[in-house]
């Protein structure tokens, strides 16, 4: 089937064609479908439609099957998905596992937005790249354009090309089915002998780029992984350099040239100017305060009753026996080295004057951590009025209860 | 003026004019007796007023969704220029033209509210307001008064919304000016945000007030979402149905049904995405005034039913109708319709119930009874609309387009 070449006319040598094939022009798109019909019904296999514009019922006339895309498009979904799910489950339990609010390290819910994203972005992919392989793209020069006229194909011309490797295909006979179909034209379409290659200097010089660009990387790789002195070739910053001044350092925007500011004047701490020791150190001429700085009153033993049971009550217990929870808790773990949390009854702790005990809630004592930070001076001292309250009702004596009461205290029977 | 395409249809096959008055009045009959029942029990049943209340307003809000996703329909087929959708246009018009309607089905929810009820919502409970200070809060926006102030609002902007559409629709069927279709194209656009703005606000009344501390912002989106699940396999049904009596044969082809089963699945999808959305955050953040409302639904039966959802209104139907072969099937079609109108009922009332009834079977013959008592209602007042005009938009410039449609 090998066609002579053309005989050089001007001293070039013209490349070698052989025949690709027969092109067939039609008048009407109903005419082109008319004329598939036929083909696809001759038997011929390597054969195509070309149209300016997709005709409704084409891939019937020429007999095309379902495409294989959705099942293409539905495995990519899914494979995107498996993995998304798979990656995830994997770093988040078996690589690197990490507690994030208290939710379990394998949890569903969190994975959903990823597998979705992974599930679209695959199955696009699946579909864009499967629509171009399945239609055989990119071809960079279709037969068919060695024949003039099909240019058209574009604005008003709709035609069918049959490949001369299709087994059916003879050149008489081929071209007879196409003119009986009602082609108003058939030409014979050309191809070079040989596929056209790249020029020598593009394919080597690609060869030299590509290894060329793998230099960089290369080196990076190595510099990460060798001992050296010097720093590191920091590729992602982080934020790891950051223009700021040290402290106490030597700034250029100010006039004095200090980089740390000094407070403005008359600025004052946060909490103020603790001039008053006998409310905020509970002292009094640097000896502890044995007075109440507040108004002693119902409304602050209430006030120091619900604040005790908050942040006392815990550790020394309702009634102050050094029995809370936390101790219940710790014995009934056997805690090794738990200790006791104080009795607020023993004499010791009874006979501290008042200003010691708020400087005990204050900064604390032995294991037992300050309460500064927690509970404010005010409320600090209606503990320290609660507690006062409390040692007085565990070591009561006749005298304290008002006379109105005590005969029918005396009444009661003691038991043996 | 362009020339009008010359569509020729045969008059038996695009009205319904034959159809016998005697399944309007059985549809309306049994919408009474289904009421009255309904009523009974719920005075009958051990605290069964509460429980008629709530059950009612999930039967409303299931009927207001397919009035307003079809509505939506309507406007989204406008702005979308879509060609393919004129031949069934009209059936979504015939389905959404019912504001009046919802208007006094409303009655039984609002008129209690002014009167001083608080068997449906624990804002209007004067003593239960005094006492939590987050919904003292909230009441000079949750009270009866206002309440009832924003919801004619809402009726008001959906009245003129569907009006405006369904007569200019129909004064084309008789003057058959292509500039009406311009028109309501123009239109299309503001109104689908009025009628965001407005089921949003009105999903927050009237539904995510039943739970007056808990919020969610995405709330209105996901009964609108619903909604517009509804209203398209209810449409399809619709479709299918009138075939089955033998009208709109040469009109509706199978492409018209592969484009509604799109669409169809396009709103599993984005309902299941809005679901999601939802529940994703208040499950990574865990904050407990938000998690209760998820908790109600987590725990008893509902739990399952939340399961239920899961599958039945989302794993099930998205693969049902994945396929090509199953959007172009009747049958297959029809059925996942049909299926995805039961879910989105069990959604409206996974919506409304939770809170109320915490133990045992999520439902009972209360909101089965109220249940087909407004369905009735609502399908007598479609057959009695789609009665009055032909069944296809005419003079629609773009019918022989519609009618030649097909998918690749």
């Amino acid at each position: 089937m090998i066609e002579p070449s053309t005989s050089s006319t001007n001293g070039l040598e013209e490349p070698a064609t052989v025949i690709a094939g027969l092109v067939a022009e039609f008048r009407t798109p109903d005419a082109l479908k008319a004329a598939a019909t036929k083909v696809r019904d001759a038997g011929y296999r390597l054969w195509d439609a070309h149209s300016p514009f997709p005709i409704h019922g084409m891939e019937r006339a020429m007999g095309i099957r379902p495409t294989i895309l959705p099942w293409l498009v539905f495995c990519a979904g899914l494979t995107g998905a498996a993995a998304a799910l798979l990656l995830q489950w994997w770093t988040n339990t078996i690589d690197y596992p990490f507690l994030v609010s208290g939710k379990p390290f394998f949890s569903l819910p969190a994975n959903i937005p990823i597998i979705f994203e992974l599930m679209v972005l695959l199955s696009a992919f699946a579909a864009f790249g499967g629509v171009l392989v399945l239609n055989l793209l990119p071809e960079y020069r279709h037969p068919a354009f060695s024949v003039k006229r099909f240019a058209r194909v574009t604005s008003d011309g709709f035609f069918i090309s049959i490949a001369a490797s299709d087994p059916k295909f003879d050149l008489s006979a081929t071209r007879a089915l196409l003119e009986s179909a009602g082609a108003v034209a058939v030409d014979v379409c050309y191809a070079p002998a040989e596929a056209p290659r790249l020029p020598g200097v593009l394919k080597w010089g690609l060869v030299v780029a590509a290894l060329l660009a793998l230099i960089p990387p290369l080196w990076i790789a190595r510099q990460r992984q060798i001992p050296s002195d010097v720093p590191r070739l920091h590729i992602i910053q982080d934020m790891d350099f950051q223009p700021r001044y040290q402290a106490q350092g030597v700034g250029r925007f100010f006039a004095d040239r200090r980089a740390t500011r000094p407070p403005v004047p008359h600025s004052m701490a946060v909490g103020g100017r603790q001039l008053d020791a006998h409310f905020y150190q509970g002292q009094i001429d640097g000896q502890w305060a044995t007075t109440f700085p507040i108004p002693v009153d119902r409304e602050t033993m209430e006030r120091g009753r619900e604040r005790y049971n908050i942040y006392c009550a815990p550790c020394h217990g309702l009634a102050g026996e050094g029995d809370g929870m936390t101790h219940q808790r710790a014995v009934a773990r056997r805690e090794p080295g738990w200790v006791q949390p104080r009795s607020l009854h023993v004499s010791n702790v009874r006979e501290q004057p008042v200003g010691r005990l708020f400087h005990t809630i204050t900064h604390g004592l032995n294991t037992m951590s300050g309460y500064a930070a927690q509970i404010p001076v005010a409320d600090r001292w209606a503990i320290v009025l609660y507690v006062r309250a409390l040692q007085r009702s565990q070591n009561a004596v006749l005298d304290d209860v008002p006379t109105a009461l005590r005969p029918a205290l005396l009444q009661e029977p003691t038991k043996p | 003026m362009t020339s009008q395409p010359s569509v020729e249809l045969a008059p038996q096959q695009i009205t319904l004019e034959g159809i016998s008055p005697r399944i309007l009045a059985g549809l309306r009959i049994v919408g009474a007796a289904a009421l009255v029942i309904g009523c009974a029990l719920g005075v009958a049943w051990p605290d069964g007023i509460p429980l008629f209340f709530r059950a009612y307003l999930t039967s409303f809000c299931y009927v207001l969704g397919m009035v307003l996703g079809s509505l939506l329909l309507v406007l989204l087929l406008h702005v979308s220029r879509a060609g393919w959708g004129v031949v069934v246009r009209r059936l979504a018009e015939v389905l959404a033209g019912h504001v009046p309607l919802m208007v006094i089905l409303f009655l039984p929810i609002v008129l209690p509210l002014l009167w001083g009820s608080s068997s449906l919502y624990e804002w209007a409970d004067r003593h239960a307001v005094e006492h939590d200070e987050l919904l003292r809060h909230k009441a000079p926006y949750l009270n009866p008064v206002f309440f009832t102030i924003r919801a004619a609002g809402y009726f008001l902007v959906w009245w003129l919304v569907a009006r405006f559409f369904l007569e200019t629709s129909a004064e084309q069927d008789s003057t058959g000016d292509p500039r009406l279709t311009n028109r309501m194209e123009r239109a299309s656009g503001p109104a689908i945000l009025l009628l965001g703005l407005t089921v949003t606000f009105a999903s927050f009344d009237w539904l995510m007030s039943l739970d007056a501390r808990w919020t969610s912002t995405i709330y209105g989106v996901y009964y609108y979402s619903g909604a517009f699940v509804g209203a398209v396999a209810l449409w399809i049904l619709l479709a299918m149905g009138l075939q089955a009596s033998g009208r709109l044969k040469e009109v509706i082809t199978v492409e018209h049904y592969h484009d509604l089963g799109k669409l169809l699945f396009a709103a599993v999808v984005f309902w299941a995405y809005i679901a999601f959305s939802q529940y994703l955050l208040i499950w990574y953040a865990n904050i407990p005034e938000e998690t209760t409302w998820y908790r109600d639904r987590q725990t008893g039966a509902w739990l399952y039913v939340s399961l239920a959802l899961v599958v039945g209104h989302l794993v099930l139907p998205f693969f049902g109708l994945l396929s090509r072969e199953a959007k172009r099937n009747k049958a297959i079609l029809g059925f996942w319709a049909a299926w995805l109108l039961v879910f989105h009922w069990i959604d409206v009332s996974w919506l409304a119930m939770p809170g109320l009834k915490r133990e045992g079977s999520p439902w009972g013959p209360i909101d089965l009874c109220l249940t087909v008592s407004l369905v009735c209602f609502y399908l007598a007042s479609v057959l009695r609309r789609a009665v009055e005009r032909p069944l296809v938009p005419l003079r629609d410039p773009r019918l022989a387009e519609s009618l030649a449609f097909e998918n690749f």
